[in-house]
């Protein structure tokens, strides 16, 4: 983990990285990760984060980075949301009607239920002993080829196989769509022309073009990227996006 | 250097039914059953069981780095705990970080009450625990193995797998101790009067919940 010197005008947390098991790098990436479903929030440890931030801006000799007051507040809300998105995950999700209106358990019920879970909780921390004392076991690392004989499908799972394989998915509807008036080609002619004169923001190429203009210039970028013509560079994550023509 | 297989013009020496099960054993990383030995090597069960007997004692644990396991159902040659660092050191990889506490609970819950939905293990825990879930599919610890048909929309039944028996030397669901043999019996009785209100404590201070 680690903090630089914060540069004037960038966003308070940008210079926050965190080195986790699950993550490695800014912080602000762990966020969009998050938040983009690319990483269970069950896996980031946050009582870790909390303490690599204050590791990294409130440990003795390092107040000299950054005036804080904002930064400390941008990281409160969104740690603040991270334990939030954590509780809601928790909440077990009603699969049905009838389970949504769950009333409140009765007191047998409850004491069954805790009952149970004492036990699941005793038999975890067995598990635990287990699976640590038998860690240091490696076998063979000859892995064999599947031996037909012993291949067991479930009758079940052959179906669902045969249904996805067979299954046609149904055309999108599309009449909401208007027409395409613009093409892939036009659009890598233009941003060629335009490179002519040298590097080139993404934004200005695109400032006074329409939505559907605007992603099929971006396709086309991606396009004239892929092919090596075109050299991309985005300092950071959402940052400003730079074409520039390939050597 | 002599060749280790070099015999001359001596007929090779017939090896015996224990060099046999240890040279299939050694290119199994995968479990090998009694029933796999007899079917391949077409022998009386009670002879590969002496042999088995006869390798147990060869890797012995205390002589050998290499131990003769009996997991899965089958058997398994691995290294010697006690050589773990030095195997660990030549492989360039640390020991893979033990599982999460809520990962063993949901372990738990389907070595014990299993096969189990995904409902049931949520309901037996008290949290939501689809993307531990998840993770132990990812990880082969646990499997789908059919359909609860009396439950509405036919989910999935989770059960644990050969890996699972193999990461926690269990020979089979049998070898795991019983529930109520690892709860202390005043544990289960303070949750009751906790519950129903005990002299000390009133019902609202029961807690319940997976942990995190």
């Amino acid at each position: 983990m680690k903090a630089e010197p914060e540069p004037q005008g960038r966003r308070a947390l940008a210079a926050f990285t965190v080195e986790l098991d699950v993550y490695s790098g800014p912080y602000e990436g762990l966020l969009s990760l998050i938040l983009k479903h690319e990483l269970e929030i069950f896996e980031v440890p946050l009582r870790e984060l909390v303490s690599l931030y204050r590791s990294a801006y409130h440990a003795p000799g390092t107040q000299a980075l950054g005036s804080g007051l904002e930064r400390d507040a941008d990281f409160v809300d969104s740690a603040t949301s991270l334990v939030l998105l954590k509780g809601f995950a928790l909440i077990p999700t009603p699969e049905t009607e009838e389970e949504a209106g769950e009333e409140a358990l009765a007191p047998q019920d409850l004491e069954e239920r805790l009952v149970t879970y004492l036990k699941i909780r005793r038999g975890a921390e067995a598990l635990g002993e287990r699976f640590a004392k038998n860690a240091a076991l490696y076998p063979s690392g000859h892995a064999l080829r599947p031996r037909s004989r012993s291949l067991r499908v479930h009758p079940d799972r052959l179906a669902g196989a045969v249904r996805r394989a067979f299954l046609r998915t149904a055309e999108p509807e599309v009449g909401h769509l208007g027409p395409i008036t613009v093409t892939v080609d036009e659009l890598v002619g233009l941003i060629r022309t335009s490179l002519m004169r040298g590097p080139l923001s993404f934004e200005d190429l695109v400032r006074d073009m329409d939505r559907l203009r605007s992603a099929v210039a971006f396709a086309a970028t991606l396009s004239l990227a892929s092919e090596g013509q075109v050299n991309l560079s985005q300092d950071e994550p959402f940052g400003p996006l730079t074409l520039e023509p390939a050597e | 250097m002599n060749d280790p297989i070099e015999h001359g013009n001596a007929p090779a020496p017939t090896p015996s039914v224990a060099s046999l099960i240890e040279a299939v054993l050694l290119i199994s990383s995968r479990p090998v059953s009694l029933t796999t030995f007899l079917s391949i090597m077409a022998l009386p069960e009670a002879d590969i069981r002496a042999a088995i007997g006869e390798l147990k004692g060869r890797y012995s644990p205390k002589s050998s780095g290499i131990v003769l396991r009996e997991v899965a159902g089958g058997y398994q040659l691995a290294t010697n705990p006690a050589c773990a660092a030095a195997v660990e050191r030549f492989r360039e990889e640390a020991r893979p970080g033990p599982l999460s506490g809520a990962a063993h609970e949901v372990l738990a819950c389907v070595l014990y009450l299993g096969p189990l939905t995904r409902a049931g293990i949520n309901a037996a825990r008290g949290v939501n625990s689809d993307a531990v879930v998840r993770n132990l599919l990812d990880r082969n610890l646990l499997v789908e193995v059919g359909r609860d048909r009396e439950s509405a929309g036919a989910p999935a039944l989770l059960d644990i797998t050969e890996d699972f028996l193999v990461a926690a030397g269990a020979r089979s669901r049998d070898d795991f101790p019983a529930l109520e043999a690892l709860v202390d019996p005043e544990e289960i009785t303070r949750i009751r009067e906790r519950v129903s209100g005990g002299p000390d404590e009133s019902p609202a201070q029961a807690s319940y919940g997976g942990s995190e």
